[in-house]
């Protein structure tokens, strides 16, 4: 299914992740070339599942199955241990 | 590896390696690993997974879950035997150029 998404639908989550991510103690990503497209993911997938589930990530078919892949999922810390960023 | 119907063919000049491309056409590293394989013109074919509908997607799901139990996206395979996990530009430079 696809989705539209708007620039202003996008600016909008970013300018909301970076607040969170500030509060939670997490940065964004500044490279805007790896950040965007996935604010852009995570804004379609919203309007795709009801929630944000992972762009990275295939929907199990339910919020339930999905619990562990919605952002920030449970692989984060580990991601960022690893590669430094969110895979 | 099952011949899925919905693969789509990409052309490129390079054609040393058999590659399959499974991809979420929301996830950037899914276009980052496609803008790798074109820009150094290789050949491979790809399938927007979440785009698929119905038993199609389950039967390609079904398949990535073999490969990569994870279920994460981009996941490349190369000769129907290597499968690349993620996108890593030196990783995909040592097993394609």
């Amino acid at each position: 299914m696809k989705v539209e998404v708007s620039a202003e639908e996008i600016e909008e989550l970013y300018r909301r992740l970076v607040e969170d991510a500030k509060a939670g103690g997490y940065h964004i990503n500044p490279d805007m070339g790896n950040t965007m497209p996935l604010v852009e993911g995570l804004v379609t997938n919203t309007k795709r599942y009801g929630y944000g589930l992972c762009p990275c990530r295939l929907t199990g078919g339910s919020s339930e199955a999905d619990l562990d892949i919605i952002c920030p999922c449970d692989y984060r810390d580990p991601d960022l241990d690893e590669y430094d960023t969110c895979f | 590896m099952p011949d899925f119907k919905c693969l789509e063919q990409v052309e490129g000049s390079k054609k040393d390696h058999d590659l399959v491309l499974y991809a979420l056409s929301t996830c950037g590293w899914c276009k980052k690993a496609r803008s790798f394989l074109g820009d150094n013109d290789i050949a491979y074919r790809f399938v927007y997974v979440d785009l698929l509908e119905g038993d199609e997607r389950d039967e390609v799901f079904n398949e990535v879950k073999k490969l990569n139990p994870q279920r994460t996206f981009p996941t490349l395979v190369i000769d129907d035997e290597d499968v690349v996990v993620g996108f890593n530009d030196s990783t995909y430079g040592e097993k394609l150029l």
